[in-house]
Protein backbone atom coordinates (compact mmCIF):
# COMPACT_ATOMS: atom_id res chain seq x y z
CA UNK A 1 0.00 0.00 0.00
CA UNK A 2 1.25 3.73 -0.77
CA UNK A 3 0.96 6.38 1.98
CA UNK A 4 -2.58 7.41 1.67
CA UNK A 5 -1.11 10.77 2.06
CA UNK A 6 0.36 10.21 -1.57
CA UNK A 7 -2.55 8.57 -2.87
CA UNK A 8 -6.45 10.92 -2.76
CA UNK A 9 -8.02 8.18 -4.66
CA UNK A 10 -6.88 5.53 -2.24
CA UNK A 11 -7.27 8.13 0.94
CA UNK A 12 -10.84 8.64 -0.40
CA UNK A 13 -11.41 4.90 -0.18
CA UNK A 14 -10.65 4.35 2.81
CA UNK A 15 -12.49 7.29 4.34
CA UNK A 16 -15.62 6.47 2.26
CA UNK A 17 -15.38 2.55 3.51
CA UNK A 18 -14.94 3.59 6.91
CA UNK A 19 -18.22 6.09 6.55
CA UNK A 20 -20.10 3.23 5.18
CA UNK A 21 -19.41 0.84 8.00
CA UNK A 22 -17.55 -1.74 5.81
CA UNK A 23 -14.11 -3.09 7.68
CA UNK A 24 -11.21 -4.80 5.06
CA UNK A 25 -7.67 -5.76 5.42
CA UNK A 26 -5.46 -3.94 3.04
CA UNK A 27 -5.06 -7.00 0.23
CA UNK A 28 -9.20 -6.40 -0.13
CA UNK A 29 -8.80 -2.82 0.08
CA UNK A 30 -6.62 -3.08 -2.60
CA UNK A 31 -8.90 -4.35 -4.55
CA UNK A 32 -11.42 -2.46 -3.86
CA UNK A 33 -9.17 1.03 -4.93
CA UNK A 34 -8.06 -0.85 -8.24
CA UNK A 35 -12.24 -0.80 -8.67
CA UNK A 36 -12.73 2.44 -7.76
CA UNK A 37 -9.81 3.63 -9.92
CA UNK A 38 -11.43 2.07 -13.02
CA UNK A 39 -14.92 3.73 -12.02
CA UNK A 40 -13.03 7.19 -11.58
CA UNK A 41 -10.98 6.56 -14.87
CA UNK A 42 -14.67 6.40 -16.68
CA UNK A 43 -16.54 9.19 -14.09
CA UNK A 44 -14.00 11.51 -15.52
CA UNK A 45 -15.50 10.97 -19.07
CA UNK A 46 -18.75 12.28 -17.73
CA UNK A 47 -17.17 15.32 -16.08
CA UNK A 48 -15.49 16.26 -19.51
CA UNK A 49 -18.44 15.92 -21.80
CA UNK A 50 -19.78 19.64 -22.51
CA UNK A 51 -23.14 19.90 -21.34
CA UNK A 52 -25.62 23.31 -21.17
CA UNK A 53 -25.79 24.46 -17.75
CA UNK A 54 -29.36 23.89 -17.85
CA UNK A 55 -29.81 20.36 -18.61
CA UNK A 56 -31.46 18.03 -16.14
CA UNK A 57 -30.78 14.54 -14.89
CA UNK A 58 -33.03 11.81 -16.50
CA UNK A 59 -34.87 10.18 -14.18
CA UNK A 60 -38.42 12.58 -13.23
CA UNK A 61 -40.09 11.52 -9.98
CA UNK A 62 -43.65 11.06 -10.99
CA UNK A 63 -45.87 10.92 -8.00
CA UNK B 1 -33.63 -29.02 -32.92
CA UNK B 2 -36.97 -28.02 -31.42
CA UNK B 3 -38.94 -25.77 -33.76
CA UNK B 4 -40.25 -22.09 -33.68
CA UNK B 5 -43.10 -21.62 -31.52
CA UNK B 6 -45.41 -20.32 -34.12
CA UNK B 7 -45.30 -23.73 -35.67
CA UNK B 8 -45.82 -25.56 -32.29
CA UNK B 9 -48.45 -23.71 -31.49
CA UNK B 10 -50.22 -23.81 -34.75
CA UNK B 11 -49.51 -27.53 -34.59
CA UNK B 12 -51.11 -27.89 -31.38
CA UNK B 13 -54.15 -25.67 -31.90
CA UNK B 14 -55.00 -28.56 -35.30
CA UNK B 15 -54.79 -31.21 -33.41
CA UNK B 16 -51.59 -32.68 -35.18
CA UNK B 17 -49.10 -32.80 -31.94
CA UNK B 18 -50.55 -32.86 -28.45
CA UNK B 19 -48.81 -30.18 -26.11
CA UNK B 20 -47.35 -33.54 -24.19
CA UNK B 21 -45.86 -35.06 -26.64
CA UNK B 22 -44.25 -31.34 -27.20
CA UNK B 23 -43.23 -31.38 -23.85
CA UNK B 24 -42.09 -34.86 -24.31
CA UNK B 25 -39.53 -33.91 -27.04
CA UNK B 26 -38.28 -30.73 -24.87
CA UNK B 27 -37.52 -32.76 -22.10
CA UNK B 28 -35.47 -35.25 -24.29
CA UNK B 29 -33.34 -32.49 -25.45
CA UNK B 30 -32.65 -30.69 -22.39
CA UNK B 31 -31.56 -34.25 -20.77
CA UNK B 32 -29.78 -34.77 -23.41
CA UNK B 33 -28.01 -31.23 -23.97
CA UNK B 34 -27.82 -29.33 -20.81
CA UNK B 35 -25.32 -31.43 -19.59
CA UNK B 36 -22.69 -30.22 -21.74
CA UNK B 37 -23.96 -26.78 -21.40
CA UNK B 38 -25.32 -25.67 -17.71
CA UNK B 39 -27.71 -23.86 -18.71
CA UNK B 40 -30.76 -24.81 -16.46
CA UNK B 41 -30.12 -24.15 -12.29
CA UNK B 42 -33.60 -26.10 -11.94
CA UNK B 43 -36.35 -27.76 -14.12
CA UNK B 44 -40.18 -27.33 -13.13
CA UNK B 45 -41.26 -30.61 -14.94
CA UNK B 46 -44.12 -31.33 -12.52
CA UNK B 47 -45.34 -28.08 -13.18
CA UNK B 48 -44.90 -28.55 -17.27
CA UNK B 49 -46.94 -31.76 -17.14
CA UNK B 50 -49.47 -29.85 -15.33
CA UNK B 51 -49.32 -27.04 -17.68
CA UNK B 52 -49.23 -28.98 -20.83
CA UNK B 53 -52.04 -31.32 -19.64
CA UNK B 54 -54.20 -28.06 -19.47
CA UNK B 55 -53.83 -27.76 -22.88
CA UNK B 56 -54.33 -30.44 -24.13
CA UNK B 57 -57.87 -30.79 -22.30
CA UNK B 58 -58.61 -27.40 -23.64
CA UNK B 59 -58.32 -28.74 -27.69
CA UNK B 60 -60.29 -31.67 -26.49
CA UNK B 61 -63.03 -29.53 -24.88
CA UNK B 62 -63.04 -28.05 -28.00
CA UNK B 63 -62.20 -24.29 -26.85
CA UNK B 64 -59.67 -21.76 -28.07
CA UNK B 65 -56.35 -22.33 -27.24
CA UNK B 66 -54.15 -19.21 -26.56
CA UNK B 67 -51.48 -17.58 -28.75
CA UNK B 68 -48.62 -19.59 -27.00
CA UNK B 69 -50.69 -22.78 -26.36
CA UNK B 70 -48.03 -25.44 -25.69
CA UNK B 71 -44.97 -23.61 -26.14
CA UNK B 72 -42.31 -24.66 -23.74
CA UNK B 73 -40.28 -21.86 -22.14
CA UNK B 74 -37.66 -21.05 -18.86
CA UNK B 75 -36.32 -18.29 -17.75
CA UNK B 76 -33.28 -16.20 -16.19
CA UNK B 77 -33.12 -17.06 -12.77
CA UNK B 78 -33.78 -13.64 -11.34
CA UNK B 79 -37.91 -14.36 -12.34
CA UNK B 80 -39.97 -15.29 -9.45
CA UNK B 81 -41.27 -18.79 -10.28
CA UNK B 82 -43.59 -19.97 -7.32
CA UNK B 83 -42.01 -22.88 -5.06
CA UNK B 84 -38.77 -21.96 -6.56
CA UNK B 85 -35.73 -19.53 -4.92
CA UNK B 86 -35.25 -16.76 -6.50
CA UNK B 87 -31.77 -17.13 -6.75
CA UNK B 88 -30.32 -14.10 -9.38
CA UNK B 89 -27.34 -16.40 -9.68
CA UNK B 90 -26.35 -15.46 -6.13
CA UNK B 91 -25.41 -17.75 -3.08
CA UNK B 92 -26.46 -15.19 -1.00
CA UNK B 93 -30.07 -15.85 -2.15
CA UNK B 94 -29.67 -19.24 -1.92
CA UNK B 95 -31.53 -19.91 1.75
CA UNK B 96 -34.36 -17.51 1.19
CA UNK B 97 -37.78 -18.49 0.60
CA UNK B 98 -39.40 -20.03 -2.44
CA UNK B 99 -41.02 -17.22 -4.60
CA UNK B 100 -44.78 -16.98 -3.02
CA UNK B 101 -46.31 -16.57 -7.01
CA UNK B 102 -44.66 -16.17 -10.76
CA UNK B 103 -43.13 -13.06 -11.46
CA UNK B 104 -46.22 -10.65 -13.65
CA UNK B 105 -44.19 -11.38 -17.10
CA UNK B 106 -44.26 -15.62 -16.11
CA UNK B 107 -47.82 -14.71 -14.84
CA UNK B 108 -48.92 -13.74 -18.43
CA UNK B 109 -46.61 -16.16 -20.31
CA UNK B 110 -48.98 -18.90 -18.57
CA UNK B 111 -52.04 -16.80 -19.39
CA UNK B 112 -51.01 -17.36 -23.44
CA UNK B 113 -50.48 -21.12 -23.05
CA UNK B 114 -47.02 -21.62 -22.34
CA UNK B 115 -45.18 -24.07 -20.37
CA UNK B 116 -42.44 -23.27 -18.32
CA UNK B 117 -39.91 -25.91 -17.65
CA UNK B 118 -37.37 -24.45 -15.60
CA UNK B 119 -34.88 -21.79 -14.55
CA UNK B 120 -31.61 -20.31 -16.32
CA UNK B 121 -28.08 -20.06 -14.82
CA UNK B 122 -26.96 -16.58 -15.48
CA UNK B 123 -23.77 -14.03 -14.20
CA UNK B 124 -23.66 -13.42 -10.46
CA UNK B 125 -26.46 -10.89 -9.73
CA UNK B 126 -27.00 -9.42 -13.50
CA UNK B 127 -23.48 -7.96 -13.04
CA UNK B 128 -21.24 -8.49 -16.31
CA UNK B 129 -21.80 -9.96 -19.71
CA UNK B 130 -20.15 -13.66 -19.10
CA UNK B 131 -22.12 -16.53 -17.13
CA UNK B 132 -19.02 -17.53 -15.29
CA UNK B 133 -21.17 -17.93 -12.26
CA UNK B 134 -18.73 -18.79 -9.11
CA UNK B 135 -21.67 -20.46 -7.59
CA UNK B 136 -23.23 -22.10 -10.14
CA UNK B 137 -21.03 -22.73 -13.12
CA UNK B 138 -20.17 -21.74 -16.23
CA UNK B 139 -22.60 -21.61 -19.15
CA UNK B 140 -20.85 -22.57 -22.25
CA UNK B 141 -21.74 -21.47 -25.80
CA UNK B 142 -23.56 -24.12 -27.78
CA UNK B 143 -21.67 -23.56 -30.89
CA UNK B 144 -18.12 -23.82 -29.58
CA UNK B 145 -18.03 -25.46 -25.78
CA UNK B 146 -14.61 -23.88 -25.25
CA UNK B 147 -16.32 -20.48 -25.31
CA UNK B 148 -18.79 -18.65 -23.00
CA UNK B 149 -22.55 -17.88 -23.76
CA UNK B 150 -22.09 -14.56 -22.73
CA UNK B 151 -24.35 -13.05 -20.24
CA UNK B 152 -25.71 -12.00 -17.90
CA UNK B 153 -28.33 -13.79 -19.28
CA UNK B 154 -26.17 -16.73 -20.61
CA UNK B 155 -28.70 -19.73 -20.01
CA UNK B 156 -31.35 -18.52 -21.64
CA UNK B 157 -29.78 -17.64 -24.84
CA UNK B 158 -27.53 -21.06 -25.05
CA UNK B 159 -30.74 -22.99 -24.13
CA UNK B 160 -32.28 -21.64 -27.22
CA UNK B 161 -29.03 -21.43 -29.58
CA UNK B 162 -28.74 -25.58 -28.63
CA UNK B 163 -32.13 -25.95 -29.79
CA UNK B 164 -33.81 -27.14 -26.23
CA UNK B 165 -36.29 -24.30 -26.42
CA UNK B 166 -37.77 -21.77 -28.55
CA UNK B 167 -38.50 -19.22 -26.15
CA UNK B 168 -36.48 -18.14 -22.95
CA UNK B 169 -37.11 -14.94 -20.53
CA UNK B 170 -34.18 -12.95 -19.85
CA UNK B 171 -32.68 -9.37 -18.21
CA UNK B 172 -30.95 -6.50 -20.03
CA UNK B 173 -29.47 -3.87 -17.97
CA UNK B 174 -26.76 -2.77 -19.70
CA UNK B 175 -27.35 -5.82 -22.88
CA UNK B 176 -27.38 -8.85 -21.09
CA UNK B 177 -29.94 -9.80 -23.45
CA UNK B 178 -28.40 -8.30 -26.61
CA UNK B 179 -25.14 -9.75 -25.87
CA UNK B 180 -25.72 -13.19 -25.20
CA UNK B 181 -28.07 -13.53 -28.10
CA UNK B 182 -25.33 -11.91 -30.13
CA UNK B 183 -22.75 -14.37 -28.65
CA UNK B 184 -24.92 -17.70 -29.21
CA UNK B 185 -26.52 -16.71 -32.26
CA UNK B 186 -30.34 -16.35 -31.41
CA UNK B 187 -32.76 -13.44 -31.81
CA UNK B 188 -33.36 -11.32 -28.52
CA UNK B 189 -35.97 -8.12 -27.88
CA UNK B 190 -34.36 -5.56 -25.57
CA UNK B 191 -37.75 -3.69 -25.48
CA UNK B 192 -38.02 0.21 -24.30
CA UNK B 193 -37.50 0.90 -21.32
CA UNK B 194 -41.16 0.51 -19.33
CA UNK B 195 -42.40 -1.76 -21.61
CA UNK B 196 -42.60 -4.66 -20.21
CA UNK B 197 -43.38 -5.09 -16.42
CA UNK B 198 -40.45 -6.43 -14.08
CA UNK B 199 -42.69 -6.76 -10.53
CA UNK B 200 -41.61 -10.24 -9.25
CA UNK B 201 -38.17 -10.04 -10.60
CA UNK B 202 -34.76 -9.62 -8.56
CA UNK B 203 -33.90 -6.15 -9.31
CA UNK B 204 -30.12 -4.98 -10.32
CA UNK B 205 -30.06 -0.91 -11.54
CA UNK B 206 -33.36 0.34 -11.28
CA UNK B 207 -32.66 2.96 -13.66
CA UNK B 208 -31.88 0.36 -16.46
CA UNK B 209 -33.22 -2.98 -15.72
CA UNK B 210 -35.35 -4.31 -18.84
CA UNK B 211 -36.90 -7.68 -19.00
CA UNK B 212 -37.28 -9.61 -22.92
CA UNK B 213 -37.42 -12.91 -24.44
CA UNK B 214 -35.36 -14.91 -26.55
CA UNK B 215 -36.48 -16.92 -29.27
CA UNK B 216 -35.66 -19.22 -32.67
CA UNK B 217 -37.67 -17.06 -34.75
CA UNK B 218 -38.57 -13.63 -35.07
CA UNK B 219 -42.23 -14.75 -35.35
CA UNK B 220 -42.02 -16.30 -31.39
CA UNK B 221 -40.18 -13.41 -30.02
CA UNK B 222 -43.31 -11.25 -31.22
CA UNK B 223 -45.66 -13.52 -29.83
CA UNK B 224 -43.96 -13.51 -26.43
CA UNK B 225 -43.29 -10.23 -26.38
CA UNK B 226 -47.40 -9.29 -27.08
CA UNK B 227 -47.97 -11.67 -24.27
CA UNK B 228 -45.79 -10.25 -21.87
CA UNK B 229 -47.45 -6.51 -22.73
CA UNK B 230 -49.57 -4.59 -20.61
CA UNK B 231 -49.52 -1.91 -17.75
CA UNK B 232 -48.78 -2.82 -14.67
CA UNK B 233 -49.23 -0.10 -11.94
CA UNK B 234 -46.93 -2.12 -9.17
CA UNK B 235 -43.84 -1.42 -11.03
CA UNK B 236 -43.13 2.30 -10.99
CA UNK B 237 -41.32 2.76 -14.51
CA UNK B 238 -43.64 0.44 -16.32
CA UNK B 239 -45.47 2.90 -18.23
CA UNK B 240 -48.73 2.65 -18.27
CA UNK B 241 -49.39 2.08 -22.10
CA UNK B 242 -52.35 -0.37 -23.89
CA UNK B 243 -51.10 -3.32 -25.44
CA UNK B 244 -49.39 -2.71 -28.64
CA UNK B 245 -49.62 -5.93 -30.35
CA UNK B 246 -46.29 -6.50 -33.04
CA UNK B 247 -46.96 -10.29 -34.04
CA UNK B 248 -49.91 -10.20 -36.49
CA UNK B 249 -47.70 -7.93 -38.80
CA UNK B 250 -44.09 -8.10 -39.40
CA UNK B 251 -43.51 -6.64 -42.31
CA UNK B 252 -41.19 -3.61 -42.75
CA UNK B 253 -42.97 -0.46 -43.58
CA UNK B 254 -42.23 0.80 -47.16
CA UNK B 255 -39.79 3.48 -47.17
CA UNK B 256 -38.59 2.86 -44.06
CA UNK B 257 -35.54 4.96 -43.49
CA UNK B 258 -31.96 3.19 -41.91
CA UNK B 259 -29.30 4.36 -41.33
CA UNK B 260 -25.69 2.39 -40.23
CA UNK B 261 -24.09 3.47 -36.69
CA UNK B 262 -20.22 4.55 -37.55
CA UNK B 263 -18.32 6.39 -35.22
CA UNK B 264 -18.24 4.27 -31.98
CA UNK B 265 -20.22 1.95 -32.96
CA UNK B 266 -17.58 1.10 -35.83
CA UNK B 267 -14.47 1.72 -33.77
CA UNK B 268 -15.20 -0.85 -31.38
CA UNK B 269 -16.93 -3.73 -34.11
CA UNK B 270 -13.97 -6.11 -35.00
CA UNK B 271 -13.67 -7.36 -38.92
CA UNK B 272 -16.46 -10.14 -37.93
CA UNK B 273 -18.65 -7.76 -35.99
CA UNK B 274 -18.37 -5.20 -38.77
CA UNK B 275 -18.90 -7.96 -41.47
CA UNK B 276 -22.36 -8.41 -39.69
CA UNK B 277 -23.14 -5.26 -40.02
CA UNK B 278 -22.31 -4.87 -43.76
CA UNK B 279 -24.60 -7.91 -44.40
CA UNK B 280 -27.31 -7.25 -42.61
CA UNK B 281 -27.59 -3.24 -44.36
CA UNK B 282 -27.17 -4.24 -47.39
CA UNK B 283 -30.35 -6.91 -47.21
CA UNK B 284 -32.08 -3.97 -45.60
CA UNK B 285 -31.23 -1.58 -48.35
CA UNK B 286 -28.90 0.60 -45.87
CA UNK B 287 -26.25 2.91 -47.48
CA UNK B 288 -26.23 6.14 -45.25
CA UNK B 289 -23.71 5.90 -42.17
CA UNK B 290 -24.38 8.12 -39.00
CA UNK B 291 -23.17 8.76 -35.56
CA UNK B 292 -24.68 9.17 -32.12
CA UNK B 293 -21.82 11.52 -30.89
CA UNK B 294 -22.21 10.77 -27.61
CA UNK B 295 -22.30 6.96 -27.62
CA UNK B 296 -18.88 6.66 -25.34
CA UNK B 297 -20.24 9.11 -22.54
CA UNK B 298 -23.39 7.52 -22.57
CA UNK B 299 -21.72 4.26 -21.89
CA UNK B 300 -19.56 6.00 -19.51
CA UNK B 301 -23.06 7.33 -17.93
CA UNK B 302 -24.01 3.78 -17.66
CA UNK B 303 -21.01 2.57 -15.98
CA UNK B 304 -21.20 5.16 -12.90
CA UNK B 305 -25.17 4.54 -12.56
CA UNK B 306 -25.00 0.60 -12.65
CA UNK B 307 -21.90 1.06 -9.99
CA UNK B 308 -24.07 3.73 -7.62
CA UNK B 309 -27.08 2.08 -7.45
CA UNK B 310 -26.00 -2.11 -7.72
CA UNK B 311 -23.78 -0.65 -4.81
CA UNK B 312 -26.20 1.09 -3.00
CA UNK B 313 -28.78 -1.78 -2.97
CA UNK B 314 -26.15 -4.90 -2.00
CA UNK B 315 -24.89 -2.72 0.79
CA UNK B 316 -26.75 -4.52 3.29
CA UNK B 317 -25.49 -7.82 2.91
CA UNK B 318 -21.69 -7.04 1.34
CA UNK B 319 -21.67 -5.81 5.14
CA UNK B 320 -22.53 -8.98 6.79
CA UNK B 321 -21.63 -11.35 3.73
CA UNK B 322 -18.89 -10.03 1.82
CA UNK B 323 -17.34 -14.04 1.07
CA UNK B 324 -20.80 -15.50 0.19
CA UNK B 325 -20.34 -12.67 -2.92
CA UNK B 326 -18.48 -14.45 -5.79
CA UNK B 327 -14.57 -12.65 -6.45
CA UNK B 328 -15.73 -10.98 -9.37
CA UNK B 329 -18.52 -9.05 -8.09
CA UNK B 330 -17.90 -8.04 -4.86
CA UNK B 331 -15.00 -5.50 -4.84
CA UNK B 332 -16.86 -3.55 -7.63
CA UNK B 333 -20.03 -3.77 -6.16
CA UNK B 334 -18.50 -1.88 -2.72
CA UNK B 335 -16.35 0.44 -5.14
CA UNK B 336 -20.19 1.46 -6.30
CA UNK B 337 -21.44 1.90 -3.82
CA UNK B 338 -18.48 4.55 -2.57
CA UNK B 339 -19.14 6.70 -6.24
CA UNK B 340 -19.96 10.33 -5.10
CA UNK B 341 -23.42 11.91 -5.27
CA UNK B 342 -22.08 14.88 -8.01
CA UNK B 343 -20.54 11.41 -10.53
CA UNK B 344 -24.27 10.19 -9.97
CA UNK B 345 -25.84 13.69 -10.75
CA UNK B 346 -23.60 14.25 -14.12
CA UNK B 347 -23.94 10.68 -15.48
CA UNK B 348 -28.04 11.14 -15.17
CA UNK B 349 -27.39 14.92 -17.13
CA UNK B 350 -25.32 13.37 -20.00
CA UNK B 351 -28.22 10.48 -20.29
CA UNK B 352 -30.36 13.18 -20.92
CA UNK B 353 -28.33 14.98 -23.37
CA UNK B 354 -27.46 11.50 -25.13
CA UNK B 355 -31.59 10.25 -25.30
CA UNK B 356 -32.06 13.99 -26.91
CA UNK B 357 -29.28 13.16 -29.47
CA UNK B 358 -30.61 10.16 -30.39
CA UNK B 359 -34.01 11.98 -30.35
CA UNK B 360 -32.57 14.35 -33.17
CA UNK B 361 -31.02 10.79 -35.09
CA UNK B 362 -34.70 9.64 -35.32
CA UNK B 363 -35.35 12.68 -37.16
CA UNK B 364 -33.79 11.66 -39.71
CA UNK B 365 -33.96 7.49 -39.70
CA UNK B 366 -36.38 5.15 -38.41
CA UNK B 367 -33.81 2.59 -37.66
CA UNK B 368 -30.43 2.19 -36.53
CA UNK B 369 -27.99 -0.51 -37.33
CA UNK B 370 -25.04 -1.16 -35.02
CA UNK B 371 -23.44 -4.85 -34.19
CA UNK B 372 -24.36 -6.45 -30.86
CA UNK B 373 -20.80 -7.23 -29.22
CA UNK B 374 -17.58 -6.45 -30.78
CA UNK B 375 -16.38 -9.71 -31.49
CA UNK B 376 -17.54 -13.61 -31.59
CA UNK B 377 -17.72 -15.32 -28.24
CA UNK B 378 -14.78 -15.52 -26.22
CA UNK B 379 -12.82 -18.37 -24.85
CA UNK B 380 -14.21 -19.21 -21.20
CA UNK B 381 -12.00 -17.62 -18.85
CA UNK B 382 -10.17 -15.18 -21.44
CA UNK B 383 -9.07 -11.84 -19.32
CA UNK B 384 -9.28 -9.79 -22.41
CA UNK B 385 -10.43 -8.68 -25.90
CA UNK B 386 -8.31 -7.17 -28.75
CA UNK B 387 -10.65 -4.77 -30.88
CA UNK B 388 -8.58 -3.69 -33.55
CA UNK B 389 -5.70 -3.26 -31.77
CA UNK B 390 -6.99 -1.87 -28.52
CA UNK B 391 -7.73 -4.26 -25.63
CA UNK B 392 -10.20 -4.18 -23.42
CA UNK B 393 -11.37 -6.19 -19.90
CA UNK B 394 -14.02 -9.34 -21.87
CA UNK B 395 -16.06 -8.87 -18.68
CA UNK B 396 -17.26 -5.02 -19.05
CA UNK B 397 -16.09 -5.00 -22.61
CA UNK B 398 -18.51 -6.97 -24.42
CA UNK B 399 -21.28 -4.96 -23.29
CA UNK B 400 -19.17 -1.86 -25.37
CA UNK B 401 -21.78 -1.44 -27.70
CA UNK B 402 -24.74 -2.36 -25.98
CA UNK B 403 -24.45 -0.12 -23.31
CA UNK B 404 -24.78 3.28 -25.17
CA UNK B 405 -28.56 2.12 -26.06
CA UNK B 406 -29.77 0.54 -22.71
CA UNK B 407 -28.65 4.08 -21.24
CA UNK B 408 -31.08 5.33 -23.03
CA UNK B 409 -33.56 3.29 -23.06
CA UNK B 410 -34.42 2.50 -26.82
CA UNK B 411 -36.03 -0.94 -27.92
CA UNK B 412 -33.28 -2.78 -30.04
CA UNK B 413 -33.89 -6.44 -31.69
CA UNK B 414 -30.49 -8.80 -31.89
CA UNK B 415 -30.60 -10.81 -35.02
CA UNK B 416 -28.54 -13.48 -35.25
CA UNK B 417 -25.77 -13.02 -38.03
CA UNK B 418 -22.79 -15.24 -39.30
CA UNK B 419 -20.11 -13.31 -40.74
CA UNK B 420 -17.69 -15.82 -41.83
CA UNK B 421 -14.75 -14.06 -40.09
CA UNK B 422 -12.10 -15.20 -38.38
CA UNK B 423 -8.21 -16.63 -37.78
CA UNK B 424 -9.55 -20.07 -37.73
CA UNK B 425 -12.09 -22.39 -38.90
CA UNK B 426 -13.75 -22.14 -35.44
CA UNK B 427 -14.17 -18.57 -34.97
CA UNK B 428 -15.12 -18.53 -38.88
CA UNK B 429 -18.19 -20.54 -37.65
CA UNK B 430 -19.71 -18.26 -34.67
CA UNK B 431 -21.84 -15.45 -35.15
CA UNK B 432 -21.75 -12.25 -34.10
CA UNK B 433 -25.44 -10.69 -33.97
CA UNK B 434 -26.80 -7.22 -35.22
CA UNK B 435 -28.88 -4.56 -33.22
CA UNK B 436 -31.58 -3.07 -34.62
CA UNK B 437 -32.75 0.24 -32.74
CA UNK B 438 -35.61 2.07 -33.52
CA UNK B 439 -37.21 5.26 -30.97
CA UNK B 440 -39.19 4.71 -28.08
CA UNK B 441 -42.09 2.09 -28.38
CA UNK B 442 -41.13 1.36 -31.78
CA UNK B 443 -40.36 -2.26 -31.32
CA UNK B 444 -42.53 -3.53 -33.96
CA UNK B 445 -39.80 -1.56 -36.38
CA UNK B 446 -37.29 -3.40 -34.80
CA UNK B 447 -39.12 -6.91 -35.28
CA UNK B 448 -40.03 -6.58 -38.57
CA UNK B 449 -36.45 -5.36 -39.69
CA UNK B 450 -35.23 -8.82 -37.88
CA UNK B 451 -38.16 -11.11 -39.93
CA UNK B 452 -36.39 -8.71 -43.50
CA UNK B 453 -33.16 -10.12 -42.06
CA UNK B 454 -34.76 -13.98 -41.37
CA UNK B 455 -36.70 -13.98 -44.42
CA UNK B 456 -33.16 -12.97 -46.74
CA UNK B 457 -31.85 -15.55 -44.65
CA UNK B 458 -29.12 -13.71 -43.29
CA UNK B 459 -30.23 -13.89 -39.92
CA UNK B 460 -30.93 -17.54 -38.85
CA UNK B 461 -29.95 -20.29 -36.27
CA UNK B 462 -27.61 -22.84 -36.64
CA UNK B 463 -29.18 -26.37 -36.76
CA UNK B 464 -27.35 -28.31 -33.96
Amino acid sequence: MTETHDNPLEAYVRAALALQGYTFDDVEIAEIVMQFARLETIARTVFEWPLPFASEPAPVFRP
Amino acid sequence: MIGPAGDIAQQIAKGTRSAAAVLAECKALIEARDPDLNCFTAKTFERAEREAAAIDALYAEGKALPPLAGVPYAVKNLFDVEGLVTLAGAKINAGNAPAAADAKIVARMSRAGAILVGALNMEELAYGFLTENHHYGITRNPHDHTRGAGGSSGGSAAAVGAGMLPITLGSDTSGSIRVPASLCGVFGLKPTYGRLPRSGTYPFVNSFDHVGPFANSVLGLALAYDAMQGPDPTDPACAQRAVEPASASLSLPRGTRIGILGGWFHEWADPAARRSVQLAAAALGATEWTELKSAEVARAAAYIVTGAEGGALHRPRLLQQYEDFGPASRSRLVAGGLIPASWVSQAQRVRRHAYREAMDLFERFDLLIAAAAPAVAPRVGQETLLINGRSIPTKAGLGVLTQPISCIGLPVCTAPVWPGEGESPQERALPVGVQLISGPWREALCLAAARTLEQAGIAKLSAL
